[in-house]
Protein backbone atom coordinates (compact mmCIF):
# COMPACT_ATOMS: atom_id res chain seq x y z
CA UNK A 1 0.00 0.00 0.00
CA UNK A 2 1.18 3.41 -1.17
CA UNK A 3 1.56 6.18 1.30
CA UNK A 4 -1.14 8.61 -1.07
CA UNK A 5 -3.45 5.40 -0.05
CA UNK A 6 -2.69 5.25 3.60
CA UNK A 7 -6.11 7.37 4.30
CA UNK A 8 -8.07 5.08 2.37
CA UNK A 9 -7.90 2.47 5.72
CA UNK A 10 -9.34 5.11 7.86
CA UNK A 11 -13.52 5.11 8.71
CA UNK A 12 -14.10 7.05 5.40
CA UNK A 13 -16.86 9.90 6.64
CA UNK A 14 -15.28 10.20 10.01
CA UNK A 15 -11.83 11.46 7.80
CA UNK A 16 -13.92 13.49 5.39
CA UNK A 17 -16.34 14.84 7.08
CA UNK A 18 -16.12 15.12 10.67
CA UNK A 19 -12.91 14.52 12.06
CA UNK A 20 -10.37 15.43 9.20
CA UNK A 21 -11.94 18.99 7.99
CA UNK A 22 -11.74 20.49 11.63
CA UNK A 23 -8.27 19.29 12.94
CA UNK A 24 -7.12 19.98 9.22
CA UNK A 25 -8.24 23.12 9.46
CA UNK A 26 -6.49 23.72 13.46
CA UNK A 27 -3.27 22.30 11.57
CA UNK A 28 -3.57 24.50 8.34
CA UNK A 29 -3.73 27.39 10.54
CA UNK A 30 -0.41 26.31 12.44
CA UNK A 31 0.88 26.25 8.79
CA UNK A 32 1.49 21.89 9.15
CA UNK A 33 2.77 21.07 5.90
CA UNK A 34 1.88 17.89 6.71
CA UNK A 35 -2.25 18.84 6.99
CA UNK A 36 -1.60 20.34 3.97
CA UNK A 37 -0.63 16.54 2.54
CA UNK A 38 -3.09 15.25 3.94
CA UNK A 39 -5.97 17.61 2.54
CA UNK A 40 -4.47 17.25 -1.06
CA UNK A 41 -4.86 13.39 -0.47
CA UNK A 42 -8.54 14.11 1.24
CA UNK A 43 -9.87 16.50 -1.33
CA UNK A 44 -7.99 15.99 -5.10
CA UNK A 45 -10.07 13.25 -5.94
CA UNK A 46 -13.75 15.14 -5.48
CA UNK A 47 -12.23 18.03 -6.59
CA UNK A 48 -10.36 16.66 -9.74
CA UNK A 49 -13.68 15.51 -10.58
CA UNK A 50 -15.87 18.57 -10.01
CA UNK A 51 -13.53 20.39 -12.23
CA UNK A 52 -12.78 18.04 -14.53
CA UNK A 53 -16.71 17.48 -14.99
CA UNK A 54 -17.09 21.26 -16.06
CA UNK A 55 -14.06 21.99 -17.82
CA UNK A 56 -13.35 18.94 -19.68
CA UNK A 57 -9.83 19.77 -19.48
CA UNK A 58 -7.52 17.50 -17.92
CA UNK A 59 -4.61 20.24 -17.54
CA UNK A 60 -7.09 23.12 -16.89
CA UNK A 61 -8.73 21.31 -13.68
CA UNK A 62 -5.64 20.49 -12.42
CA UNK A 63 -4.74 24.32 -12.56
CA UNK A 64 -8.34 25.26 -11.04
CA UNK A 65 -7.01 22.75 -8.20
CA UNK A 66 -3.86 24.31 -7.33
CA UNK A 67 -5.44 27.53 -7.20
CA UNK A 68 -8.29 25.74 -4.46
CA UNK A 69 -5.34 24.13 -2.26
CA UNK A 70 -3.48 27.68 -2.91
CA UNK A 71 -6.42 29.60 -1.50
CA UNK A 72 -6.62 27.22 1.05
CA UNK A 73 -3.21 27.54 2.12
CA UNK A 74 -2.60 31.10 2.14
CA UNK A 75 -6.37 32.03 3.42
CA UNK A 76 -7.13 29.90 5.99
CA UNK A 77 -6.88 32.39 8.80
CA UNK A 78 -8.71 34.88 6.81
CA UNK A 79 -11.85 32.73 6.37
CA UNK A 80 -14.48 31.96 9.10
CA UNK A 81 -14.92 28.78 10.19
CA UNK A 82 -17.35 27.31 7.65
CA UNK A 83 -20.02 25.68 9.83
CA UNK A 84 -20.18 22.99 7.06
CA UNK A 85 -16.69 22.16 7.93
CA UNK A 86 -13.15 22.65 5.03
CA UNK A 87 -14.72 20.34 2.58
CA UNK A 88 -17.76 22.13 1.41
CA UNK A 89 -15.64 25.52 1.32
CA UNK A 90 -13.04 23.79 -0.91
CA UNK A 91 -15.87 22.38 -2.95
CA UNK A 92 -17.41 26.01 -3.43
CA UNK A 93 -14.18 27.54 -4.12
CA UNK A 94 -13.39 24.53 -6.97
CA UNK A 95 -16.68 25.21 -8.50
CA UNK A 96 -16.57 28.58 -8.98
CA UNK A 97 -13.61 29.11 -10.39
CA UNK A 98 -14.14 25.58 -12.48
CA UNK A 99 -17.53 27.75 -13.76
CA UNK A 100 -15.63 31.43 -13.92
CA UNK A 101 -13.25 29.81 -16.29
CA UNK A 102 -15.53 27.89 -18.07
CA UNK A 103 -17.33 31.63 -18.51
CA UNK A 104 -14.70 33.26 -20.23
CA UNK A 105 -14.52 30.50 -22.77
CA UNK A 106 -17.16 31.42 -26.08
CA UNK A 107 -20.80 30.48 -25.51
CA UNK A 108 -21.15 28.97 -27.96
CA UNK A 109 -18.45 26.76 -28.31
CA UNK A 110 -18.54 25.63 -24.38
CA UNK A 111 -22.32 25.20 -25.17
CA UNK A 112 -21.59 22.86 -28.20
CA UNK A 113 -18.64 21.06 -26.33
CA UNK A 114 -20.75 20.48 -23.46
CA UNK A 115 -23.45 19.14 -25.46
CA UNK A 116 -21.24 16.81 -27.27
CA UNK A 117 -19.60 15.67 -23.92
CA UNK A 118 -22.75 14.73 -22.69
CA UNK A 119 -23.59 12.54 -25.51
CA UNK A 120 -20.56 10.47 -24.48
CA UNK A 121 -19.85 11.07 -20.90
CA UNK A 122 -23.43 12.44 -20.12
CA UNK A 123 -23.80 9.42 -17.62
CA UNK A 124 -20.14 10.08 -15.92
CA UNK A 125 -22.00 12.01 -12.94
CA UNK A 126 -23.86 9.32 -11.65
CA UNK A 127 -21.95 6.08 -13.30
CA UNK A 128 -18.66 5.37 -11.61
CA UNK A 129 -16.42 3.73 -13.82
CA UNK A 130 -14.04 2.53 -10.89
CA UNK A 131 -14.82 -0.50 -8.35
CA UNK A 132 -11.73 0.83 -6.06
CA UNK A 133 -13.54 4.48 -5.92
CA UNK A 134 -15.37 2.84 -3.08
CA UNK A 135 -12.44 3.04 -1.48
CA UNK A 136 -12.23 6.97 -1.76
CA UNK A 137 -12.51 9.07 1.51
CA UNK A 138 -16.13 10.33 0.81
CA UNK A 139 -17.66 7.73 -1.47
CA UNK A 140 -20.45 7.68 1.17
CA UNK A 141 -21.42 11.11 0.42
CA UNK A 142 -21.11 10.22 -3.02
CA UNK A 143 -23.46 7.91 -3.05
CA UNK A 144 -26.24 9.59 -1.31
CA UNK A 145 -26.40 12.23 -3.37
CA UNK A 146 -26.26 9.90 -6.27
CA UNK A 147 -29.23 8.28 -4.38
CA UNK A 148 -30.66 11.45 -4.17
CA UNK A 149 -30.06 12.36 -7.72
CA UNK A 150 -31.54 8.82 -8.50
CA UNK A 151 -35.24 10.12 -7.27
CA UNK A 152 -35.25 12.67 -9.44
CA UNK A 153 -37.39 12.25 -12.63
CA UNK A 154 -34.98 12.23 -15.47
CA UNK A 155 -35.80 15.18 -17.17
CA UNK A 156 -35.07 16.84 -13.83
CA UNK A 157 -31.62 15.13 -13.54
CA UNK A 158 -30.45 16.02 -16.76
CA UNK A 159 -30.82 19.55 -15.95
CA UNK A 160 -29.62 19.43 -12.39
CA UNK A 161 -26.61 17.38 -14.69
CA UNK A 162 -26.13 20.38 -16.95
CA UNK A 163 -26.28 22.90 -14.44
CA UNK A 164 -24.42 21.83 -11.17
CA UNK A 165 -21.95 19.03 -12.80
CA UNK A 166 -20.95 21.00 -15.94
CA UNK A 167 -21.44 24.56 -15.40
CA UNK A 168 -24.49 25.75 -17.68
CA UNK A 169 -26.60 28.70 -17.65
CA UNK A 170 -30.39 28.44 -17.75
CA UNK A 171 -30.12 29.57 -21.32
CA UNK A 172 -27.70 27.26 -22.39
CA UNK A 173 -29.70 24.06 -21.16
CA UNK A 174 -32.20 25.50 -23.23
CA UNK A 175 -30.67 25.12 -25.56
CA UNK A 176 -28.65 22.05 -25.29
CA UNK A 177 -32.03 20.14 -24.28
CA UNK A 178 -33.83 22.33 -27.05
CA UNK A 179 -36.38 22.67 -24.71
CA UNK A 180 -37.70 26.52 -23.43
CA UNK A 181 -35.86 28.37 -20.73
CA UNK A 182 -39.12 28.61 -18.71
CA UNK A 183 -39.34 24.65 -18.81
CA UNK A 184 -35.65 24.63 -17.76
CA UNK A 185 -36.20 27.01 -14.58
CA UNK A 186 -39.34 24.80 -13.47
CA UNK A 187 -37.13 21.94 -13.94
CA UNK A 188 -34.16 23.05 -11.70
CA UNK A 189 -36.56 24.72 -8.87
CA UNK A 190 -38.23 21.27 -8.75
CA UNK A 191 -35.64 19.43 -8.71
CA UNK A 192 -33.61 21.42 -5.94
CA UNK A 193 -36.82 21.51 -3.59
CA UNK A 194 -36.39 17.77 -3.62
CA UNK A 195 -32.53 17.36 -3.55
CA UNK A 196 -32.61 20.57 -0.46
CA UNK A 197 -34.91 18.04 1.73
CA UNK A 198 -32.52 14.64 0.41
CA UNK A 199 -29.52 16.18 1.14
CA UNK A 200 -30.21 18.56 4.32
CA UNK A 201 -29.08 15.66 6.38
CA UNK A 202 -25.75 15.32 5.17
CA UNK A 203 -25.27 18.55 7.53
CA UNK A 204 -24.46 17.35 10.29
CA UNK A 205 -21.94 15.44 9.05
CA UNK A 206 -19.67 18.75 8.92
CA UNK A 207 -20.84 20.79 11.78
CA UNK B 1 -45.82 38.49 -9.09
CA UNK B 2 -44.25 41.48 -7.42
CA UNK B 3 -40.13 41.87 -8.24
CA UNK B 4 -39.35 40.40 -5.63
CA UNK B 5 -40.41 36.88 -6.64
CA UNK B 6 -38.33 36.93 -9.27
CA UNK B 7 -35.67 36.63 -6.78
CA UNK B 8 -37.22 34.13 -4.48
CA UNK B 9 -37.91 31.88 -7.39
CA UNK B 10 -33.92 32.18 -8.68
CA UNK B 11 -32.44 31.64 -5.05
CA UNK B 12 -31.47 27.96 -6.25
CA UNK B 13 -30.54 28.86 -9.57
CA UNK B 14 -28.09 31.61 -8.21
CA UNK B 15 -26.60 29.20 -5.42
CA UNK B 16 -26.20 26.18 -8.77
CA UNK B 17 -24.92 29.48 -10.78
CA UNK B 18 -27.17 28.70 -14.04
CA UNK B 19 -28.26 32.44 -14.21
CA UNK B 20 -27.62 33.98 -17.28
CA UNK B 21 -24.85 37.25 -17.10
CA UNK B 22 -27.56 39.47 -16.79
CA UNK B 23 -29.70 37.97 -14.62
CA UNK B 24 -26.67 37.04 -11.94
CA UNK B 25 -25.74 40.43 -12.43
CA UNK B 26 -29.27 41.77 -11.02
CA UNK B 27 -29.39 39.26 -8.41
CA UNK B 28 -25.66 40.00 -7.37
CA UNK B 29 -27.25 43.58 -7.10
CA UNK B 30 -30.47 42.19 -5.22
CA UNK B 31 -28.42 40.12 -2.37
CA UNK B 32 -26.56 43.76 -0.88
CA UNK B 33 -30.08 45.16 -0.54
CA UNK B 34 -31.75 41.72 1.02
CA UNK B 35 -30.80 40.15 3.81
CA UNK B 36 -33.99 37.68 3.93
CA UNK B 37 -32.53 36.53 0.62
CA UNK B 38 -28.64 36.26 1.63
CA UNK B 39 -29.62 34.21 4.77
CA UNK B 40 -32.05 32.26 2.55
CA UNK B 41 -29.02 31.65 -0.21
CA UNK B 42 -26.70 30.87 2.78
CA UNK B 43 -28.43 28.37 3.82
CA UNK B 44 -29.71 26.71 0.63
CA UNK B 45 -25.82 26.65 -0.21
CA UNK B 46 -25.35 24.41 3.25
CA UNK B 47 -28.04 22.15 2.30
CA UNK B 48 -26.45 21.69 -1.55
CA UNK B 49 -23.28 21.68 -0.24
CA UNK B 50 -22.50 18.40 -1.05
CA UNK B 51 -24.39 18.11 -4.06
CA UNK B 52 -21.58 18.60 -6.33
CA UNK B 53 -19.77 15.42 -4.52
CA UNK B 54 -22.59 13.49 -7.17
CA UNK B 55 -19.70 13.54 -9.87
CA UNK B 56 -17.25 10.46 -9.95
CA UNK B 57 -13.60 11.07 -8.12
CA UNK B 58 -10.93 11.55 -10.83
CA UNK B 59 -7.36 9.60 -9.05
CA UNK B 60 -4.87 12.43 -9.63
CA UNK B 61 -2.09 11.44 -11.72
CA UNK B 62 1.15 10.28 -10.72
CA UNK B 63 2.95 13.25 -9.72
CA UNK B 64 -0.03 15.49 -8.96
CA UNK B 65 -0.08 15.13 -5.27
CA UNK B 66 4.21 16.43 -4.90
CA UNK B 67 3.34 19.15 -7.65
CA UNK B 68 0.22 19.90 -5.64
CA UNK B 69 2.16 20.42 -2.45
CA UNK B 70 5.36 22.33 -3.91
CA UNK B 71 2.92 25.02 -5.98
CA UNK B 72 1.13 25.66 -2.65
CA UNK B 73 4.18 26.06 -0.39
CA UNK B 74 5.67 28.20 -3.55
CA UNK B 75 8.26 26.24 -4.50
CA UNK B 76 7.18 25.63 -8.00
CA UNK B 77 7.94 22.93 -9.36
CA UNK B 78 9.44 22.47 -13.18
CA UNK B 79 6.21 23.28 -15.60
CA UNK B 80 5.43 19.98 -18.00
CA UNK B 81 6.45 22.14 -20.89
CA UNK B 82 9.59 22.72 -19.31
CA UNK B 83 10.39 18.88 -19.87
CA UNK B 84 11.14 19.17 -23.68
CA UNK B 85 13.09 22.76 -22.88
CA UNK B 86 15.17 20.79 -20.62
CA UNK B 87 15.36 17.84 -22.70
CA UNK B 88 16.69 20.83 -25.77
CA UNK B 89 18.60 22.23 -23.19
CA UNK B 90 20.34 19.03 -22.14
CA UNK B 91 21.04 18.54 -25.91
CA UNK B 92 22.89 22.20 -26.74
CA UNK B 93 24.90 21.20 -23.65
CA UNK B 94 25.55 18.09 -25.15
CA UNK B 95 26.22 19.51 -28.49
CA UNK B 96 28.32 22.20 -26.97
CA UNK B 97 30.21 19.47 -24.40
CA UNK B 98 31.48 17.26 -28.15
CA UNK B 99 32.28 21.01 -29.36
CA UNK B 100 34.64 21.31 -26.14
CA UNK B 101 35.93 18.17 -26.42
CA UNK B 102 36.41 18.04 -30.47
CA UNK B 103 38.11 21.64 -29.69
CA UNK B 104 40.49 19.81 -26.80
CA UNK B 105 41.03 16.86 -28.72
CA UNK B 106 42.13 19.18 -31.32
CA UNK B 107 44.27 21.30 -29.03
CA UNK B 108 45.97 17.47 -27.71
CA UNK B 109 46.59 16.95 -31.12
CA UNK B 110 48.15 20.21 -32.04
CA UNK B 111 50.08 19.91 -29.01
CA UNK B 112 51.40 16.64 -30.03
CA UNK B 113 52.03 17.95 -33.42
CA UNK B 114 54.21 20.21 -32.20
CA UNK B 115 56.07 17.92 -29.92
CA UNK B 116 56.56 16.10 -32.49
CA UNK B 117 58.01 19.14 -34.07
CA UNK B 118 60.41 19.58 -31.15
CA UNK B 119 61.25 16.46 -31.16
CA UNK B 120 61.94 15.92 -34.81
CA UNK B 121 64.15 19.37 -34.08
CA UNK B 122 65.98 18.02 -31.14
CA UNK B 123 66.66 14.57 -33.78
CA UNK B 124 67.79 16.83 -35.78
CA UNK B 125 70.29 19.00 -33.87
CA UNK B 126 71.67 15.39 -32.34
CA UNK B 127 71.62 14.58 -35.99
CA UNK B 128 74.38 17.62 -37.01
CA UNK B 129 76.14 17.41 -33.89
CA UNK B 130 76.60 13.42 -34.49
CA UNK B 131 77.95 14.52 -37.64
CA UNK B 132 79.53 17.78 -37.08
CA UNK B 133 83.04 17.74 -38.60
CA UNK B 134 84.02 21.07 -36.86
CA UNK B 135 83.30 22.39 -33.82
CA UNK B 136 83.82 26.53 -33.42
CA UNK B 137 83.48 28.23 -30.04
CA UNK B 138 83.85 31.62 -28.78
CA UNK B 139 83.60 33.14 -25.51
CA UNK B 140 82.26 36.69 -24.43
CA UNK B 141 81.55 38.41 -21.28
CA UNK B 142 77.58 39.79 -20.41
CA UNK B 143 76.47 41.50 -17.31
CA UNK B 144 79.93 40.52 -15.65
CA UNK B 145 79.32 36.55 -16.48
CA UNK B 146 81.28 34.34 -19.09
CA UNK B 147 79.31 33.17 -21.64
CA UNK B 148 80.00 31.10 -24.97
CA UNK B 149 79.08 30.23 -28.57
CA UNK B 150 79.32 26.83 -29.69
CA UNK B 151 78.64 25.66 -33.60
CA UNK B 152 78.87 22.12 -34.41
CA UNK B 153 79.44 22.40 -38.44
CA UNK B 154 78.16 19.64 -40.48
CA UNK B 155 80.05 20.18 -43.68
CA UNK B 156 78.33 17.20 -45.99
CA UNK B 157 74.36 19.03 -45.19
CA UNK B 158 76.46 22.18 -44.83
CA UNK B 159 74.12 22.86 -41.59
CA UNK B 160 74.93 23.82 -37.82
CA UNK B 161 74.06 23.03 -34.83
CA UNK B 162 74.71 26.17 -32.53
CA UNK B 163 74.45 26.29 -29.08
CA UNK B 164 74.21 29.58 -26.77
CA UNK B 165 75.31 29.69 -22.91
CA UNK B 166 75.45 32.42 -20.69
CA UNK B 167 72.99 34.84 -21.80
CA UNK B 168 70.59 36.51 -19.73
CA UNK B 169 67.37 37.24 -21.23
CA UNK B 170 67.10 39.72 -24.04
CA UNK B 171 66.27 43.50 -22.65
CA UNK B 172 62.73 44.73 -23.43
CA UNK B 173 62.82 46.21 -27.09
CA UNK B 174 66.09 44.19 -27.53
CA UNK B 175 66.94 40.42 -28.96
CA UNK B 176 69.81 38.45 -29.44
CA UNK B 177 70.40 38.43 -32.97
CA UNK B 178 72.92 35.63 -34.63
CA UNK B 179 74.27 36.33 -37.96
CA UNK B 180 76.00 34.96 -40.91
CA UNK B 181 79.14 36.43 -42.13
CA UNK B 182 79.23 36.18 -45.76
CA UNK B 183 81.61 37.51 -48.82
CA UNK B 184 78.48 39.65 -49.79
CA UNK B 185 78.06 41.03 -46.01
CA UNK B 186 76.11 40.28 -43.14
CA UNK B 187 73.13 38.13 -43.52
CA UNK B 188 70.42 37.53 -40.68
CA UNK B 189 69.93 33.87 -39.10
CA UNK B 190 67.64 33.72 -36.48
CA UNK B 191 67.12 35.35 -33.30
CA UNK B 192 67.79 33.66 -29.32
CA UNK B 193 65.36 32.75 -27.44
CA UNK B 194 66.65 32.82 -24.50
CA UNK B 195 64.95 30.86 -21.16
CA UNK B 196 67.12 32.12 -17.93
CA UNK B 197 69.44 29.04 -16.65
CA UNK B 198 69.47 27.45 -19.83
CA UNK B 199 71.22 27.26 -23.01
CA UNK B 200 69.48 28.54 -26.03
CA UNK B 201 69.84 25.90 -28.61
CA UNK B 202 68.75 25.79 -32.38
CA UNK B 203 69.76 23.71 -35.60
CA UNK B 204 69.99 26.31 -39.03
CA UNK B 205 71.27 25.77 -42.76
CA UNK B 206 73.29 28.29 -44.88
CA UNK B 207 71.32 31.88 -45.92
CA UNK B 208 69.62 31.35 -49.30
CA UNK B 209 72.09 32.50 -51.94
CA UNK B 210 75.44 31.71 -53.31
CA UNK B 211 76.88 33.91 -50.88
CA UNK B 212 79.88 32.21 -49.15
CA UNK B 213 79.54 31.76 -45.36
CA UNK B 214 82.96 33.09 -43.80
CA UNK B 215 81.79 33.48 -40.23
CA UNK B 216 79.27 33.46 -37.58
CA UNK B 217 78.17 36.43 -35.03
CA UNK B 218 76.12 37.62 -32.62
CA UNK B 219 74.66 40.84 -31.02
CA UNK B 220 72.29 42.22 -29.20
CA UNK B 221 69.95 44.20 -31.46
CA UNK B 222 66.85 46.75 -31.36
CA UNK B 223 64.15 44.67 -32.16
CA UNK B 224 63.28 46.46 -35.07
CA UNK B 225 66.30 46.39 -37.08
CA UNK B 226 65.49 43.35 -40.00
CA UNK B 227 68.12 44.63 -41.85
CA UNK B 228 71.40 43.09 -43.14
CA UNK B 229 73.73 45.72 -40.80
CA UNK B 230 74.67 45.21 -37.11
CA UNK B 231 73.64 48.01 -35.36
CA UNK B 232 73.87 46.62 -31.65
CA UNK B 233 77.11 45.64 -29.63
CA UNK B 234 78.69 42.63 -30.92
CA UNK B 235 79.05 39.92 -28.61
CA UNK B 236 80.73 37.27 -30.07
CA UNK B 237 82.34 36.47 -33.39
CA UNK B 238 83.63 33.11 -34.96
CA UNK B 239 85.07 32.74 -38.51
CA UNK B 240 85.36 29.51 -40.18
Amino acid sequence: MTPERDFRSKPVLTALVAAAPASLRERLLARDEGALAELIDLASPWLLGITQSILRDREESEEVVFEVFGTAWDRIGEVEPDPRGLMPWLIRVARNRAIDRLRRRGRRLRTAVQAHSLGVLGELVTAPTEVNEAATPGWQVHERVHAALLQLPEDQRAAVRLAYFHGLTHSEIAQALSIPMGTVKTRLRLAFDKLRQTLAPLKEWVQ
Amino acid sequence: MTAHDWFLEHRAAWVARALDEEEARSFRDHLKRCPDCRAAVAELEAELAWLPMGVSPVAPRPGFRREAIERTLGRRPPRRWILPLALAASLLVAVGLVFQLERRVGALEADVAGQRTALAALEDTMSVARQAGRMLHASFAMDGKTCGMMILADEHTHRWSVVVHGLPPAKVGEKYQFWFITDGGMRQGVVLEVVPGKMATFTTGMPPGNAKVMGAALSVEPMDNGGPEMKGPELAKIML
